[in-house]
C-alpha cells in the first residue's frame, strides 16, 4: 500500500511537470499572435476578428492547467510568518493542515464548478461575439480539469507529507 | 446576523487562515464558499462561485502578465539586465546611490508603457533584484524600490485604474490622464528623495561600484553606455507601438516580449534552452498569480451581495463633519479595504458611493479619481494582501520571505501617504495640467 | 417585499442615477410599499453574462440588462438584443416589446436557456447609441475601409457588410485605441455617456443620432417569486417598467440632443447626422445580414420573423 502511494506520489508529479512545462507552447502561441495581429492590422489593413479571443482563450487555459505544476513546486503564495514563531515541528503540522484546507476548497469549489460544466457540455455556449468562438465552453470545462489536476497534486504532496519524502518546500507551499 | 457582524468574521477569517499559511487564493476561495454557502444555501452559494471564478478567465487585461514576465525572464536570462545594470552602475559613477535613482527613473518610463500592475514588478524584480543585490545594495531598500516604483504602472498614464475609474464615476479618462502623471512623477521623486537621504545617513546601504571604470572622468565613462543601448531601442519601440497608435497596451507588451528575444538574438544569446527555461519560469509565476485573483474575485461578488456597499454607504452618509474630512474618512477606507480586497472590488465597492457625494461637497470628481489611484498604490503593497509583494514574492530569490517584504516596503508606504496627502491638500499638483489642456 | 435586480448599467451612469432617483421610489408608490426595488451595478453579484441563470438559481430576484450579452447562449438574443440598423428610435421598439409580441418572444429566448424558472416582465431599448469616430464618415459610402471596432457578431456582420472592417478589442482598451487611431470608430455608448467619459476628446467626429446599435433590455424576475406577487402588483411591475423606459428614452435623448449642438457650436466637435438615404441604404445591407444570421437557430428565425412583421406594420419596411 505504503509502495502504492509513492508511486502514485511520483507519477502525479511527472504528470503535472509534463502538463505545465506544456503550457509554455500555448503562452508561445498567444504571444505571437498578438504580435502577428498588430502586424496584419497595421501592416496589410487586416485585422482579425479572431485574435483577441484565440489569445485569451490559449493565456486562460495554460494558466489554468498550470496548476498542478505549481502546486508541484510549492510555489502558491503565502504568508510564511508564524513558521519563526512557531519553529519547524509545529509548522510541519501546520503545513498538513494547509494542504487539507487547500483540498477542502478546491474539492467543493469543484463541485461547484460541475453543474455549469455539465449544462455547457450538454448544449455549447458560444461567446457571441464576430469570431463566436466556443471559448466560454472552453473556459467552463477546462477550469474543472484544472481543479481536478490541484486536487490530484495536492494528494501526491500529501502522501510525500506523510512519507517524509517532501522535496524542497522553502518557497512556502 | 447584521452586515457589520459578517464584515468583521469575514476579515477575522481571511486573517487567520493567511497567518497560519494557508496559500492566500485558498483563503480567499473558502472564506467566499464558506460565505456563501451559509448566506445562499448550496444552489444559489455555489452558482455565485461559480459564475464569478470562470469570469476571471475572461479578463482580457490579465493576458499582459504572462508578455511581461516572459519578456523579463529573457533579458534576465541573456545577461541583457547584468549589462544594462553594470551600464548604470558605471555611468552613475561615485555617485552614492545612483543605481537606486536610476531603477526609481527605469520604473517611470516601464510604467509610461504599461497600464497593469504586476508585470512591471515581475520585470524588475526578475532583473534589478538580483543586480542591486549584487551591487551590495541593502536588502530591504532594493526591495522597497522595486515595489514601490514597479506599481507606479497604474498612476502614470495608461492605467486600467484610471480608466475603470473613469467609467464608474463618468468622468473624463483623458482629464484623468493628464491629472495623474504630476502626482505620478512627485512619487518617484519622492521616493528618489528617501533614497538619497538613507544612503548619505547609512553609506552601507549602496556602497560604490569599486571598479576602476566608476573612476573615470565622465565623458570617459560614456562609452559604457553601449549596455543601455539595446534596453533602451525596446522600451523605445514598445512605447514607440503604444504612442503611434500601431498597438494596444496588450499588443505591445507582446511586441516587447518578441522583442527581448530578437535583442537575446543580437548578442549570440539565443539558445533553444534559454527560451524554454524562461517560458517555464514564466507558467509558474503567471500560474501562482491567476489563483490569488480568483479567490479575491469571488469574494466580491458575496460580498456585494451581502449588502457590503450599502453598509459602506451608510458608514459614510451618517457621518456630520467638514468636507475635507469627509474625504480623509473616504481615503481611510480605502486604505483600510486595501490591506484585504482587491482593487477592482475596492473600485466597485467605494466609488459608486463616493463620487456622487465628493460632487456634492464641490470637490473635483477628477482630483479625487487621482487621490484614489494613488490610494491604490498604498494598496499594491499594504500587507496582509499587498499584491506587489506578492509578485515581487513569486520571482525573487528563495530566501526572500514575503515577511521580509512586507516590512521593506513599510517606509515607501509612509512616502505614498506623504504624496497622497499633499495632493490631498495642494490639488493644483493634480490639477493644472488637465486646466491647461481646457 | 424587497428585490434584487442586477443591471447591465454601471454605477455612475446616468441611467442608474435617473432610475435610482426618480423611478425606484414610484415602484414602492405604487404598491403601497409592498414593493422595494433595489438595483445593483453591472458585474457587481455575478458577470453580466450569467444573470439568466443567476435569476433562475435566486442568487439574484431579477435582472434589468442588455439582452445582448446571451446572445452566446442563444442567436435569438443578438436578434431581440440590437437589430443592428433596425429601427429608429427606441419608442418603436419598445412598441416592439410591448404590443407587438416582443415580450413572447423574449420568454421563449428565456425558457429556452433557463428551463422555464425566469419570467420575462418586460422588455425594449432606451436608446440609441451614438458612434464616436475620429475621422468624419459623411455618407454610407465613407465607411468603406475603416476599422471600427464591433465586438458583438451581428454588429461586426453589418459593418463588415457595408464594407467597413469590423476590429474585435476589449471595451477597456476603446479610449487608447480611439486615441492612437488603431481604430478609427468604436461602437460604445449613447452619445451623452460618450461625452461625459471624454471620447469626444479622441474622436471629435461622432455620428449621431447613431447609425448601428440600439441594445434592448429585459426585465425578468424569478419565476417562483412572481408567482407570490399579487396580480395587481404584477402589471404595477409591468407598467412601471414601461413607463420609467419612455421617460428614460425621452430624457436621454433630450440630453443627447442638448449636447450635441453645444458641442457643434463649440466648434471643437463635429457632429455628423446621415442622410435619410444613406441610413436606408445601411439598413438595406443590415437586412441581409439579421436573415444570414437568423438561420442560426429556429428561435433566431422567429424573433427575425416577428420583428421584420413589426417593422413592416409601422412603415420601415415596404411589403
Ligand atoms: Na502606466
Ligand atoms: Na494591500
Amino acid at each position: 500500500m505504503k509502495n502504492l502511494l509513492a508511486r502514485y506520489a511520483r507519477w502525479m508529479d511527472r504528470i503535472s511537470v509534463f502538463i505545465g512545462q506544456g503550457c509554455s507552447i500555448l503562452f508561445f502561441a498567444c504571444i505571437l499572435i498578438s504580435a502577428a495581429e498588430v502586424v496584419l492590422r497595421y501592416g496589410f489593413d487586416r485585422p482579425s476578428d479572431w485574435s483577441t479571443e484565440m489569445s485569451m482563450t490559449l493565456c486562460a487555459s495554460a494558466w489554468v492547467l498550470a496548476v498542478g505544476y505549481v502546486t508541484e513546486r510549492n510555489r502558491h503564495i503565502s504568508i510564511t510568518m508564524l513558521e519563526l514563531v512557531v519553529g519547524p515541528k509545529v509548522w510541519h503540522w501546520f503545513r498538513l493542515f494547509q494542504m487539507l484546507i487547500s483540498f477542502g476548497a478546491v474539492f467543493v469549489l469543484t463541485l461547484a464548478l460541475w453543474k455549469p460544466a455539465m449544462k455547457v457540455l450538454s448544449r455549447t455556449e458560444y461567446s457571441g461575439t464576430a469570431f463566436n468562438s466556443i471559448q466560454p465552453t472552453i473556459f467552463k470545462t477546462i477550469i474543472i480539469v484544472g481543479c481536478v489536476i490541484y486536487l490530484a497534486q495536492l494528494l501526491a504532496n500529501i502522501i510525500r507529507w506523510c512519507q517524509k519524502t517532501e522535496g524542497d518546500i522553502s518557497v512556502g507551499h | 446576523m447584521g452586515i457589520e457582524f459578517i464584515t468583521l468574521l469575514i476579515v477575522l477569517s481571511l486573517l487567520a487562515l493567511m497567518a497560519l499559511g494557508v496559500p492566500l487564493g485558498v483563503t480567499t476561495l473558502t472564506v467566499s464558499l464558506g460565505t456563501a454557502l451559509l448566506y445562499f444555501g448550496e444552489r444559489a452559494g455555489f452558482f455565485i462561485v461559480a459564475a464569478n471564478v470562470g469570469e476571471v478567465l475572461h479578463k482580457y487585461e490579465l493576458i499582459a502578465v504572462p508578455f511581461f514576465v516572459f519578456m523579463a525572464n529573457v533579458l534576465e536570462r541573456s545577461g541583457i539586465a547584468k549589462t544594462l545594470f553594470d551600464s548604470m552602475a558605471i555611468m552613475g559613477g561615485r555617485f552614492r546611490g545612483s543605481v537606486g535613482v536610476q531603477t526609481c527613473i527605469v520604473a517611470v518610463v516601464l510604467a509610461a508603457m504599461s497600464g497593469i500592475m504586476g508585470g512591471e514588478i515581475v520585470m524588475l524584480g526578475l532583473i534589478a533584484l538580483p543586480q542591486m543585490l549584487r551591487l551590495g545594495y541593502d536588502k530591504k531598500l532594493s526591495i522597497g524600490i522595486i515595489c514601490a516604483a514597479g506599481a507606479l504602472a497604474t498612476l502614470i498614464p495608461p492605467s486600467v485604474v484610471l480608466i475603470i475609474y473613469g467609467l464608474a464615476a463618468q468622468v473624463s479618462i483623458t482629464k484623468l490622464f493628464a491629472a495623474s502623471a504630476g502626482p505620478g512623477v512627485l512619487l518617484a521623486a519622492l521616493y528618489i528623495g528617501y533614497i538619497l537621504l538613507r544612503v548619505r545617513l547609512n553609506p552601507s546601504m549602496a556602497p560604490i561600484y569599486d571598479i576602476p571604470e566608476t573612476g573615470l572622468p565622465f565623458m570617459q565613462r560614456l562609452k559604457f553606455m553601449k549596455g543601455v543601448i539595446l534596453p533602451a531601442i525596446l522600451i523605445g519601440s514598445v512605447l514607440g507601438v503604444i504612442y503611434s497608435g500601431i498597438a494596444t497596451v496588450t499588443e505591445a507588451a507582446a511586441i516587447g516580449a518578441v522583442g527581448a528575444v530578437v535583442i537575446a538574438g543580437i548578442r549570440k544569446e539565443l539558445s533553444w534552452r534559454m527560451l524554454r527555461d524562461s517560458m517555464r519560469q514564466t507558467v509558474l509565476t503567471v500560474g501562482s498569480i491567476i489563483w490569488l485573483v480568483l479567490g479575491a474575485v469571488s469574494l466580491i461578488g458575496i460580498y456585494n451581495r451581502i449588502g457590503g456597499g450599502e453598509f459602506l454607504r451608510g458608514v459614510l452618509t451618517g457621518l456630520d463633519v467638514a468636507p475635507i474630512v469627509v474625504i480623509i474618512v473616504m481615503m481611510l477606507i480605502v486604505m483600510v479595504l486595501g490591506t484585504f480586497l482587491e482593487w477592482i472590488a475596492i473600485l466597485f465597492i467605494t466609488v459608486p458611493i463616493f463620487a456622487p457625494v465628493v460632487v456634492a461637497l464641490g470637490y473635483d470628481p477628477v482630483w479625487f479619481g487621482v487621490l484614489f489611484a494613488m490610494n491604490i498604490q498604498i494598496y499594491y503593497l499594504s500587507p496582509p494582501f499587498g499584491p506587489a509583494c506578492f509578485f515581487l514574492k513569486s520571482v525573487a530569490p528563495k530566501e526572500i520571505e514575503l515577511q521580509d517584504i512586507f516590512l521593506a516596503v513599510l517606509p515607501f508606504i509612509g512616502l505614498q501617504a506623504v504624496g497622497l496627502l499633499l495632493v490631498l491638500f495642494i490639488p493644483d499638483l493634480a490639477l493644472w495640467l488637465p486646466s491647461m489642456l481646457n | 417585499q424587497t428585490l434584487n435586480i442586477q443591471t447591465s448599467f454601471n454605477a455612475g451612469d446616468f441611467s442608474t442615477q435617473f432610475l435610482t432617483d426618480k423611478w425606484l421610489p414610484k415602484i414602492e408608490e405604487m404598491t403601497d410599499g409592498r414593493i422595494k426595488i433595489v438595483l445593483t451595478p453591472n458585474g457587481s453579484v455575478v458577470p453580466a453574462r450569467e444573470t439568466p441563470e443567476a435569476v433562475a438559481a435566486g442568487v439574484l430576484d431579477g435582472d434589468f440588462t442588455s439582452v445582448n450579452y446571451f446572445a452566446g447562449l442563444e442567436p435569438a438574443y443578438a436578434i431581440m438584443g440590437d437589430l443592428i440598423s433596425g429601427y429608429d428610435t427606441p419608442e418603436q421598439m419598445l412598441g416592439f416589446c410591448k404590443d407587438g409580441g416582443g415580450e413572447a418572444m423574449m420568454q421563449k429566448a428565456a425558457d429556452s436557456v433557463t428551463g422555464g424558472e425566469v419570467h420575462v416582465v418586460a422588455c425594449g431599448p432606451y436608446s440609441k447609441e451614438s458612434l464616436p469616430a475620429r475621422v468624419p464618415i459623411n455618407t454610407f459610402e465613407d465607411l468603406a475601409g475603416k476599422k471600427i471596432r464591433s465586438p458583438e457578431g451581428l454588429a461586426a456582420a453589418v459593418f463588415k457588410a457595408a464594407g467597413a472592417s469590423p476590429v474585435s478589442i476589449p471595451f477597456s482598451e476603446v479610449y487608447g485605441a480611439l486615441e492612437k487611431g488603431i481604430v478609427d470608430a468604436a461602437d460604445a455608448s449613447a452619445y451623452v455617456n460618450n461625452s461625459t467619459s471624454g471620447l469626444h476628446d479622441v474622436a471629435p467626429y461622432p455620428l449621431y443620432p447613431g447609425i448601428h446599435s440600439m441594445p434592448s433590455m429585459q426585465f425578468t424576475i424569478n419565476e417562483e417569486t412572481w408567482e407570490k406577487i399579487s396580480p395587481e402588483d404584477q402589471k404595477a411591475l409591468h407598467d412601471w417598467w414601461y413607463d420609467a423606459m419612455f421617460a428614460m428614452a425621452k430624457e436621454t435623448a433630450r440630453l443627447d440632443k442638448e449636447l450635441a449642438e453645444r458641442d457643434e457650436a463649440g466648434g471643437k466637435i463635429h457632429v455628423i447626422n446621415w442622410a435619410q438615404a444613406d441610413r436606408d441604404k445601411m439598413r438595406d445591407v443590415a437586412r441581409k445580414q439579421w436573415e444570414e444570421y437568423a438561420k442560426k437557430s429556429p428561435l433566431a428565425q422567429e424573433a427575425l420573423d416577428a420583428n421584420l412583421k413589426y417593422m413592416t406594420e409601422i412603415g420601415l419596411f415596404k411589403e
